[in-house]
Protein backbone atom coordinates (compact mmCIF):
# COMPACT_ATOMS: atom_id res chain seq x y z
CA UNK A 1 0.00 0.00 0.00
CA UNK A 2 0.98 3.60 -0.18
CA UNK A 3 0.21 7.00 1.25
CA UNK A 4 -1.14 9.69 -1.04
CA UNK A 5 -0.84 13.48 -1.12
CA UNK A 6 -4.10 15.28 -1.76
CA UNK A 7 -5.12 18.67 -3.10
CA UNK A 8 -4.22 20.56 0.10
CA UNK A 9 -0.56 20.36 -0.94
CA UNK A 10 -1.10 22.28 -4.15
CA UNK A 11 0.74 25.64 -3.92
CA UNK A 12 1.57 24.86 -0.29
CA UNK A 13 4.40 22.31 -0.60
CA UNK A 14 5.59 22.58 2.98
CA UNK A 15 8.02 19.66 2.38
CA UNK A 16 8.10 18.44 5.99
CA UNK A 17 7.02 15.12 4.51
CA UNK A 18 10.14 15.05 2.34
CA UNK A 19 12.28 15.54 5.45
CA UNK A 20 10.80 12.60 7.33
CA UNK A 21 10.31 10.03 4.59
CA UNK A 22 12.68 7.19 5.49
CA UNK A 23 12.86 5.90 1.94
CA UNK A 24 13.01 9.30 0.20
CA UNK A 25 10.00 8.47 -1.96
CA UNK A 26 8.25 11.88 -1.88
CA UNK A 27 9.00 13.75 -5.09
CA UNK A 28 8.60 17.50 -5.56
CA UNK A 29 6.60 18.66 -8.55
CA UNK A 30 6.19 22.26 -9.56
CA UNK A 31 3.07 22.99 -7.46
CA UNK A 32 2.63 19.81 -5.43
CA UNK A 33 4.50 16.84 -4.00
CA UNK A 34 3.79 13.25 -5.02
CA UNK A 35 4.42 9.93 -3.25
CA UNK A 36 5.77 7.14 -5.41
CA UNK A 37 3.42 4.22 -4.69
CA UNK A 38 6.01 1.61 -5.68
CA UNK A 39 8.59 3.00 -3.28
CA UNK A 40 6.37 3.95 -0.32
CA UNK A 41 6.66 1.52 2.61
CA UNK A 42 3.41 2.63 4.22
CA UNK A 43 5.01 3.84 7.46
CA UNK A 44 2.78 6.91 7.80
CA UNK A 45 5.45 9.34 9.03
CA UNK A 46 4.48 11.86 6.34
CA UNK A 47 0.83 11.92 7.34
CA UNK A 48 1.76 12.86 10.89
CA UNK A 49 3.95 15.83 9.99
CA UNK A 50 1.99 17.43 7.15
CA UNK A 51 0.80 20.87 8.36
CA UNK A 52 -1.75 20.98 5.53
CA UNK A 53 -3.26 17.63 6.56
CA UNK A 54 -2.92 16.71 2.89
CA UNK A 55 -1.76 13.11 3.27
CA UNK A 56 -3.88 9.98 3.63
CA UNK A 57 -3.37 6.24 3.22
CA UNK A 58 -4.61 4.90 -0.10
CA UNK A 59 -6.63 2.23 1.68
CA UNK A 60 -8.85 4.98 3.10
CA UNK A 61 -9.50 6.51 -0.32
CA UNK A 62 -13.18 5.72 -0.52
CA UNK A 63 -14.47 9.05 -1.79
CA UNK A 64 -14.06 10.22 -5.37
CA UNK A 65 -11.60 13.01 -4.61
CA UNK A 66 -9.20 10.77 -2.73
CA UNK A 67 -9.51 8.07 -5.37
CA UNK A 68 -8.70 10.67 -7.98
CA UNK A 69 -5.57 11.82 -6.13
CA UNK A 70 -4.49 8.24 -5.47
CA UNK A 71 -4.51 7.59 -9.21
CA UNK A 72 -2.91 10.98 -9.84
CA UNK A 73 0.02 10.32 -7.47
CA UNK A 74 0.76 7.15 -9.43
CA UNK A 75 0.33 8.95 -12.75
CA UNK A 76 3.10 11.41 -11.82
CA UNK A 77 5.50 8.47 -12.16
CA UNK A 78 3.88 6.34 -14.85
CA UNK A 79 2.84 9.05 -17.33
CA UNK A 80 5.17 11.26 -19.32
CA UNK A 81 5.05 14.74 -17.79
CA UNK A 82 5.28 17.98 -19.81
CA UNK A 83 8.91 18.81 -20.58
CA UNK A 84 10.13 15.30 -19.66
CA UNK A 85 11.52 12.80 -22.16
CA UNK A 86 10.05 9.76 -20.44
CA UNK A 87 7.98 8.82 -17.41
CA UNK A 88 9.89 9.19 -14.13
CA UNK A 89 9.30 5.56 -13.20
CA UNK A 90 10.74 4.53 -9.84
CA UNK A 91 13.93 6.58 -9.46
CA UNK A 92 14.70 5.06 -6.04
CA UNK A 93 15.16 8.39 -4.26
CA UNK A 94 13.87 11.93 -4.63
CA UNK A 95 16.89 13.84 -3.38
CA UNK A 96 19.30 12.86 -6.16
CA UNK A 97 16.59 13.69 -8.71
CA UNK A 98 15.85 17.13 -7.27
CA UNK A 99 12.64 19.01 -7.81
CA UNK A 100 10.78 18.14 -11.02
CA UNK A 101 9.61 21.21 -12.89
CA UNK A 102 6.29 19.69 -13.88
CA UNK A 103 2.97 18.45 -12.56
CA UNK A 104 0.28 16.04 -13.64
CA UNK A 105 -2.43 17.61 -15.85
CA UNK A 106 -4.86 17.43 -12.90
CA UNK A 107 -2.56 19.50 -10.67
CA UNK A 108 -1.29 21.80 -13.40
CA UNK A 109 -4.88 22.74 -14.20
CA UNK A 110 -5.94 23.16 -10.57
CA UNK A 111 -7.08 26.73 -9.72
CA UNK A 112 -4.39 28.82 -7.98
CA UNK A 113 -4.79 28.96 -4.21
CA UNK B 1 36.17 -5.86 22.85
CA UNK B 2 35.76 -9.51 23.72
CA UNK B 3 33.02 -11.32 21.93
CA UNK B 4 31.30 -14.26 23.57
CA UNK B 5 30.31 -15.67 20.17
CA UNK B 6 32.71 -18.12 18.57
CA UNK B 7 32.81 -17.11 14.92
CA UNK B 8 34.48 -20.41 13.93
CA UNK B 9 31.19 -22.12 14.62
CA UNK B 10 29.33 -23.17 11.45
CA UNK B 11 25.70 -22.16 11.69
CA UNK B 12 22.74 -23.88 10.06
CA UNK B 13 20.92 -20.64 9.42
CA UNK B 14 22.00 -17.01 9.42
CA UNK B 15 19.14 -14.53 9.43
CA UNK B 16 20.00 -11.07 8.15
CA UNK B 17 17.68 -8.45 9.62
CA UNK B 18 15.93 -8.38 13.00
CA UNK B 19 12.57 -6.96 11.98
CA UNK B 20 9.37 -8.94 12.61
CA UNK B 21 10.05 -11.49 9.83
CA UNK B 22 13.69 -12.00 10.78
CA UNK B 23 12.89 -12.37 14.48
CA UNK B 24 10.22 -14.96 13.73
CA UNK B 25 12.56 -16.82 11.36
CA UNK B 26 15.11 -16.88 14.19
CA UNK B 27 12.59 -18.37 16.59
CA UNK B 28 11.45 -20.82 13.96
CA UNK B 29 14.96 -22.03 13.12
CA UNK B 30 15.56 -22.70 16.81
CA UNK B 31 12.21 -24.46 17.06
CA UNK B 32 13.26 -26.71 14.17
CA UNK B 33 16.43 -27.60 16.03
CA UNK B 34 18.71 -25.59 13.76
CA UNK B 35 21.57 -23.46 15.03
CA UNK B 36 20.93 -19.84 14.12
CA UNK B 37 22.65 -16.47 14.12
CA UNK B 38 20.67 -13.26 13.71
CA UNK B 39 22.48 -10.12 12.56
CA UNK B 40 21.19 -6.58 12.23
CA UNK B 41 22.69 -3.22 11.31
CA UNK B 42 20.76 -1.43 14.04
CA UNK B 43 21.73 -1.40 17.72
CA UNK B 44 18.47 -3.10 18.67
CA UNK B 45 15.82 -5.43 17.29
CA UNK B 46 12.68 -4.40 15.49
CA UNK B 47 13.72 -3.02 12.12
CA UNK B 48 11.44 -0.33 10.81
CA UNK B 49 8.87 -1.02 13.53
CA UNK B 50 11.34 0.10 16.20
CA UNK B 51 12.94 2.82 14.10
CA UNK B 52 9.78 4.37 12.71
CA UNK B 53 6.65 3.51 14.63
CA UNK B 54 7.26 1.87 18.02
CA UNK B 55 4.25 3.62 19.56
CA UNK B 56 1.89 3.03 16.66
CA UNK B 57 -0.90 0.51 17.24
CA UNK B 58 -0.91 -2.36 14.77
CA UNK B 59 -4.25 -4.07 14.09
CA UNK B 60 -3.47 -6.74 11.53
CA UNK B 61 -1.27 -9.18 13.42
CA UNK B 62 -3.08 -12.48 13.89
CA UNK B 63 -4.08 -13.07 17.49
CA UNK B 64 -3.69 -9.44 18.56
CA UNK B 65 -6.73 -7.19 18.08
CA UNK B 66 -4.29 -4.34 18.66
CA UNK B 67 -0.65 -4.27 19.67
CA UNK B 68 1.92 -1.48 19.76
CA UNK B 69 5.01 -1.86 17.62
CA UNK B 70 7.19 -1.92 20.73
CA UNK B 71 5.13 -4.66 22.41
CA UNK B 72 5.09 -6.77 19.27
CA UNK B 73 8.87 -6.55 18.95
CA UNK B 74 9.36 -7.32 22.64
CA UNK B 75 7.24 -10.45 22.25
CA UNK B 76 8.97 -11.54 19.06
CA UNK B 77 12.38 -10.97 20.64
CA UNK B 78 11.52 -13.03 23.70
CA UNK B 79 10.19 -15.78 21.43
CA UNK B 80 13.28 -15.63 19.19
CA UNK B 81 15.55 -16.00 22.24
CA UNK B 82 13.83 -19.21 23.37
CA UNK B 83 16.33 -21.47 21.66
CA UNK B 84 19.42 -19.38 22.51
CA UNK B 85 20.31 -18.03 19.08
CA UNK B 86 23.39 -15.90 18.51
CA UNK B 87 22.33 -12.30 18.06
CA UNK B 88 24.66 -9.64 16.70
CA UNK B 89 23.55 -6.01 16.56
CA UNK B 90 25.34 -2.98 15.05
CA UNK B 91 26.47 -5.55 12.53
CA UNK B 92 25.98 -4.41 8.93
CA UNK B 93 26.38 -7.20 6.41
CA UNK B 94 28.79 -5.97 3.76
CA UNK B 95 29.20 -9.12 1.72
CA UNK B 96 27.66 -12.49 1.09
CA UNK B 97 29.80 -15.11 -0.60
CA UNK B 98 30.01 -18.87 -0.97
CA UNK B 99 33.02 -21.09 -0.48
CA UNK B 100 33.00 -23.46 -3.45
CA UNK B 101 34.93 -26.20 -1.64
CA UNK B 102 32.80 -26.48 1.47
CA UNK B 103 29.59 -25.11 0.02
CA UNK B 104 29.27 -22.89 3.06
CA UNK B 105 28.20 -19.27 2.81
CA UNK B 106 30.23 -16.46 4.31
CA UNK B 107 28.24 -13.57 5.74
CA UNK B 108 30.80 -10.80 6.14
CA UNK B 109 30.17 -8.05 8.67
CA UNK B 110 31.44 -4.47 8.52
CA UNK B 111 33.99 -5.11 11.26
CA UNK B 112 35.55 -7.81 9.09
CA UNK B 113 34.20 -10.80 10.98
CA UNK B 114 32.50 -13.49 8.92
CA UNK B 115 29.80 -15.96 9.83
CA UNK B 116 30.06 -19.38 8.19
CA UNK B 117 26.64 -20.77 7.55
CA UNK B 118 24.82 -23.49 5.63
CA UNK B 119 21.89 -21.30 4.67
CA UNK B 120 21.01 -17.61 4.73
CA UNK B 121 17.63 -16.00 5.27
CA UNK B 122 17.55 -12.42 4.05
CA UNK B 123 15.03 -10.37 6.01
CA UNK B 124 16.46 -6.93 5.44
CA UNK B 125 13.13 -5.21 4.86
CA UNK B 126 13.57 -1.82 3.27
CA UNK B 127 17.30 -1.93 4.00
CA UNK B 128 19.56 -0.73 6.75
CA UNK B 129 18.16 2.36 8.44
CA UNK B 130 20.76 5.03 9.07
CA UNK B 131 20.82 8.72 10.00
CA UNK B 132 20.46 10.91 6.94
CA UNK B 133 23.79 12.50 6.06
CA UNK B 134 24.21 16.27 6.17
CA UNK B 135 24.03 17.64 2.62
CA UNK B 136 27.17 19.69 3.38
CA UNK B 137 29.83 18.97 5.96
CA UNK B 138 29.53 15.19 6.13
CA UNK B 139 33.27 14.95 5.46
CA UNK B 140 33.76 16.30 9.02
CA UNK B 141 32.03 13.25 10.49
CA UNK B 142 34.10 12.16 13.48
CA UNK B 143 35.86 15.53 13.63
CA UNK B 144 33.03 17.60 15.06
CA UNK B 145 30.10 16.38 12.98
CA UNK B 146 27.97 13.77 14.78
CA UNK B 147 24.65 12.10 14.03
CA UNK B 148 24.02 10.62 17.45
CA UNK B 149 24.80 12.29 20.75
CA UNK B 150 26.13 9.37 22.75
CA UNK B 151 27.83 11.20 25.62
CA UNK B 152 26.51 14.72 26.23
CA UNK B 153 29.35 15.55 28.64
CA UNK B 154 31.98 15.68 25.90
CA UNK B 155 30.14 18.73 24.57
CA UNK B 156 30.49 20.79 27.76
CA UNK B 157 31.41 24.40 27.06
CA UNK B 158 30.98 23.99 23.30
CA UNK B 159 29.20 26.02 20.68
CA UNK B 160 26.76 23.58 19.13
CA UNK B 161 24.79 23.75 15.91
CA UNK B 162 21.96 21.26 15.47
CA UNK B 163 20.64 20.77 11.94
CA UNK B 164 17.06 19.57 11.60
CA UNK B 165 13.50 20.47 12.51
CA UNK B 166 11.97 17.44 14.16
CA UNK B 167 11.73 16.12 17.68
CA UNK B 168 15.20 14.59 17.70
CA UNK B 169 16.76 17.94 16.74
CA UNK B 170 14.97 19.73 19.57
CA UNK B 171 15.53 16.90 22.05
CA UNK B 172 19.27 17.02 21.49
CA UNK B 173 19.33 20.82 21.61
CA UNK B 174 17.50 20.80 24.94
CA UNK B 175 19.69 18.05 26.34
CA UNK B 176 22.89 19.90 25.43
CA UNK B 177 21.77 23.42 26.37
CA UNK B 178 22.58 23.24 30.11
CA UNK B 179 26.21 22.27 29.48
CA UNK B 180 26.94 23.98 26.15
CA UNK B 181 28.12 27.56 25.64
CA UNK B 182 25.55 28.04 22.91
CA UNK B 183 23.05 25.96 20.98
CA UNK B 184 21.64 26.96 17.61
CA UNK B 185 19.10 24.90 15.69
CA UNK B 186 19.13 25.36 11.91
CA UNK B 187 16.07 24.21 9.96
CA UNK B 188 15.49 24.68 6.25
CA UNK B 189 11.71 24.82 6.44
CA UNK B 190 9.32 27.57 7.57
CA UNK B 191 8.11 25.72 10.64
CA UNK B 192 9.52 23.17 13.03
CA UNK B 193 7.92 19.73 13.19
CA UNK B 194 8.97 19.26 16.79
CA UNK B 195 6.44 19.28 19.60
CA UNK B 196 5.30 22.87 20.38
CA UNK B 197 6.20 22.40 24.08
CA UNK B 198 9.80 21.66 23.08
CA UNK B 199 9.91 24.83 20.99
CA UNK B 200 8.56 26.95 23.84
CA UNK B 201 11.10 25.48 26.21
CA UNK B 202 13.91 25.93 23.70
CA UNK B 203 13.11 29.62 23.28
CA UNK B 204 12.91 30.08 27.06
CA UNK B 205 16.27 28.40 27.58
CA UNK B 206 18.06 30.59 25.09
CA UNK B 207 18.38 28.16 22.21
CA UNK B 208 18.61 30.07 18.95
CA UNK B 209 16.09 28.74 16.42
CA UNK B 210 16.78 29.58 12.77
CA UNK B 211 14.12 28.67 10.20
CA UNK B 212 14.27 28.81 6.42
CA UNK B 213 18.02 28.55 6.84
CA UNK B 214 20.47 26.04 5.43
CA UNK B 215 23.96 25.00 6.30
CA UNK B 216 26.18 26.46 3.60
CA UNK B 217 29.55 25.18 4.75
CA UNK B 218 31.36 23.61 7.66
CA UNK B 219 34.86 24.90 8.33
CA UNK B 220 37.72 24.18 10.68
CA UNK B 221 41.28 22.95 10.98
CA UNK B 222 41.83 19.46 12.34
CA UNK B 223 38.24 19.67 13.57
CA UNK B 224 35.12 21.74 13.10
CA UNK B 225 35.40 25.38 14.25
CA UNK B 226 32.58 27.19 12.50
CA UNK B 227 29.69 26.91 10.09
CA UNK B 228 28.12 29.27 7.59
CA UNK B 229 24.33 29.42 7.57
CA UNK B 230 22.39 31.00 4.71
CA UNK B 231 18.90 32.37 5.33
CA UNK B 232 16.11 32.75 2.78
CA UNK B 233 17.27 36.25 1.82
CA UNK B 234 20.55 34.54 0.85
CA UNK B 235 22.41 36.31 3.67
CA UNK B 236 25.31 34.24 5.01
CA UNK B 237 26.13 34.27 8.71
CA UNK B 238 29.16 32.59 10.22
CA UNK B 239 28.60 30.90 13.58
CA UNK B 240 31.23 29.43 15.87
CA UNK B 241 30.70 25.67 16.14
CA UNK B 242 32.63 22.97 17.95
CA UNK B 243 30.01 20.35 17.19
CA UNK B 244 27.47 20.05 14.40
CA UNK B 245 24.68 17.58 15.16
CA UNK B 246 22.98 16.18 12.07
CA UNK B 247 19.38 15.45 13.07
CA UNK B 248 17.78 15.02 9.66
CA UNK B 249 15.96 11.81 10.44
CA UNK B 250 16.51 8.35 9.08
CA UNK B 251 17.00 7.00 5.61
CA UNK B 252 16.99 3.41 4.51
CA UNK B 253 19.62 2.05 2.18
CA UNK B 254 18.82 -1.11 0.24
CA UNK B 255 21.33 -3.94 0.56
CA UNK B 256 23.59 -4.61 -2.44
CA UNK B 257 21.71 -7.77 -3.45
CA UNK B 258 22.93 -7.72 -7.05
CA UNK B 259 26.55 -7.69 -5.91
CA UNK B 260 25.70 -10.79 -3.87
CA UNK B 261 24.57 -12.56 -7.04
CA UNK B 262 20.86 -12.42 -6.25
CA UNK B 263 18.13 -11.74 -8.81
CA UNK B 264 16.30 -8.56 -7.90
CA UNK B 265 13.16 -6.76 -8.90
CA UNK B 266 13.36 -3.12 -7.92
CA UNK B 267 14.54 -3.11 -4.31
CA UNK B 268 13.39 -6.68 -3.71
CA UNK B 269 14.91 -10.13 -4.05
CA UNK B 270 13.01 -12.51 -6.30
CA UNK B 271 12.03 -15.78 -4.63
CA UNK B 272 10.21 -18.98 -5.61
CA UNK B 273 7.30 -20.52 -3.65
CA UNK B 274 9.78 -21.99 -1.13
CA UNK B 275 11.09 -18.45 -0.52
CA UNK B 276 14.41 -19.48 -2.04
CA UNK B 277 16.32 -17.01 -4.22
CA UNK B 278 18.13 -17.91 -7.43
CA UNK B 279 21.06 -18.97 -5.19
CA UNK B 280 20.26 -22.36 -3.62
CA UNK B 281 20.50 -22.06 0.16
CA UNK B 282 19.76 -18.34 0.21
CA UNK B 283 16.20 -17.45 1.09
CA UNK B 284 14.47 -14.07 1.30
CA UNK B 285 11.39 -13.13 3.33
CA UNK B 286 9.37 -10.13 4.40
CA UNK B 287 9.60 -6.76 2.68
CA UNK B 288 12.94 -7.74 1.12
CA UNK B 289 11.32 -10.47 -0.98
CA UNK B 290 9.22 -10.37 -4.10
CA UNK B 291 7.06 -12.94 -5.86
CA UNK B 292 3.81 -13.02 -7.80
CA UNK B 293 0.97 -11.98 -5.53
CA UNK B 294 3.29 -10.58 -2.85
CA UNK B 295 1.57 -8.59 -0.12
CA UNK B 296 4.10 -6.83 2.10
CA UNK B 297 2.68 -7.11 5.60
CA UNK B 298 3.97 -8.26 8.97
CA UNK B 299 1.26 -10.95 8.85
CA UNK B 300 2.54 -12.45 5.59
CA UNK B 301 6.17 -12.09 6.70
CA UNK B 302 5.55 -14.53 9.53
CA UNK B 303 4.29 -17.18 7.13
CA UNK B 304 7.21 -16.54 4.78
CA UNK B 305 9.61 -17.01 7.71
CA UNK B 306 8.17 -20.45 8.51
CA UNK B 307 8.18 -21.46 4.83
CA UNK B 308 11.79 -20.31 4.34
CA UNK B 309 13.14 -22.01 7.48
CA UNK B 310 11.38 -25.33 6.84
CA UNK B 311 12.74 -25.36 3.31
CA UNK B 312 16.18 -24.34 4.60
CA UNK B 313 16.05 -27.38 6.92
CA UNK B 314 15.52 -29.62 3.91
CA UNK B 315 18.30 -27.85 2.02
CA UNK B 316 20.67 -28.58 4.90
CA UNK B 317 19.48 -32.16 5.40
CA UNK B 318 17.82 -33.39 2.21
CA UNK B 319 16.24 -36.32 4.05
CA UNK B 320 14.59 -34.08 6.62
CA UNK B 321 10.85 -33.58 6.61
CA UNK B 322 9.68 -30.31 5.17
CA UNK B 323 6.83 -30.30 7.64
CA UNK B 324 7.80 -29.54 11.21
CA UNK B 325 6.36 -31.12 14.30
CA UNK B 326 3.60 -29.29 16.08
CA UNK B 327 4.83 -26.62 18.45
CA UNK B 328 2.33 -28.00 20.96
CA UNK B 329 4.27 -31.27 21.15
CA UNK B 330 6.43 -31.62 24.24
CA UNK B 331 9.57 -32.51 22.32
CA UNK B 332 9.31 -29.83 19.71
CA UNK B 333 12.85 -29.80 18.35
CA UNK B 334 12.41 -33.05 16.46
CA UNK B 335 11.97 -32.22 12.82
CA UNK B 336 15.50 -33.24 11.83
CA UNK B 337 14.51 -36.74 12.89
CA UNK B 338 11.64 -36.56 10.45
CA UNK B 339 8.61 -36.16 12.63
CA UNK B 340 5.85 -35.60 10.16
CA UNK B 341 2.48 -34.04 10.64
CA UNK B 342 0.89 -37.41 9.98
CA UNK B 343 2.92 -39.11 12.67
CA UNK B 344 2.41 -36.34 15.20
Amino acid sequence: MTYVIGKECIDAQDRSCVDVCPVDCIYEGSRKNYINPAECIDCGECELVCPEVAIFPARKATNDEWKQFTADNAAFFTEQLPGQDAPLGDPGGAEPLGSVDADTPLVAGWPQR
Amino acid sequence: MSDPIDMRDVRDVTVVGAGPSGLFATYYAGFRGLSVTLVDAQPEAGGQVTALYPAKTIHDVAGFPSVTGADLIAGLTAQAREHAPHMLFDADVVDLGRDEQTGLFRVVLKDGRAIRTRTVVIATGVGGIHPRKLPVGHEWHGRGVVYIVTDPDVHAGQDIVVVGGGDSALDWALQLRPIARSVTVVHRRRAFRAHPASLTRAAREGIVLLTESELQSVDGDHRVRSVVVRDKQAVDVELPADTVVGALGLLSAPSPFEAWGLDVEGRHVVVDPTMQTNVPGVFAIGDASSYRGKVALIATGFGEAATAVNNAAVHIEPGASLVPGHSTDDDVALPQTATTRQEA
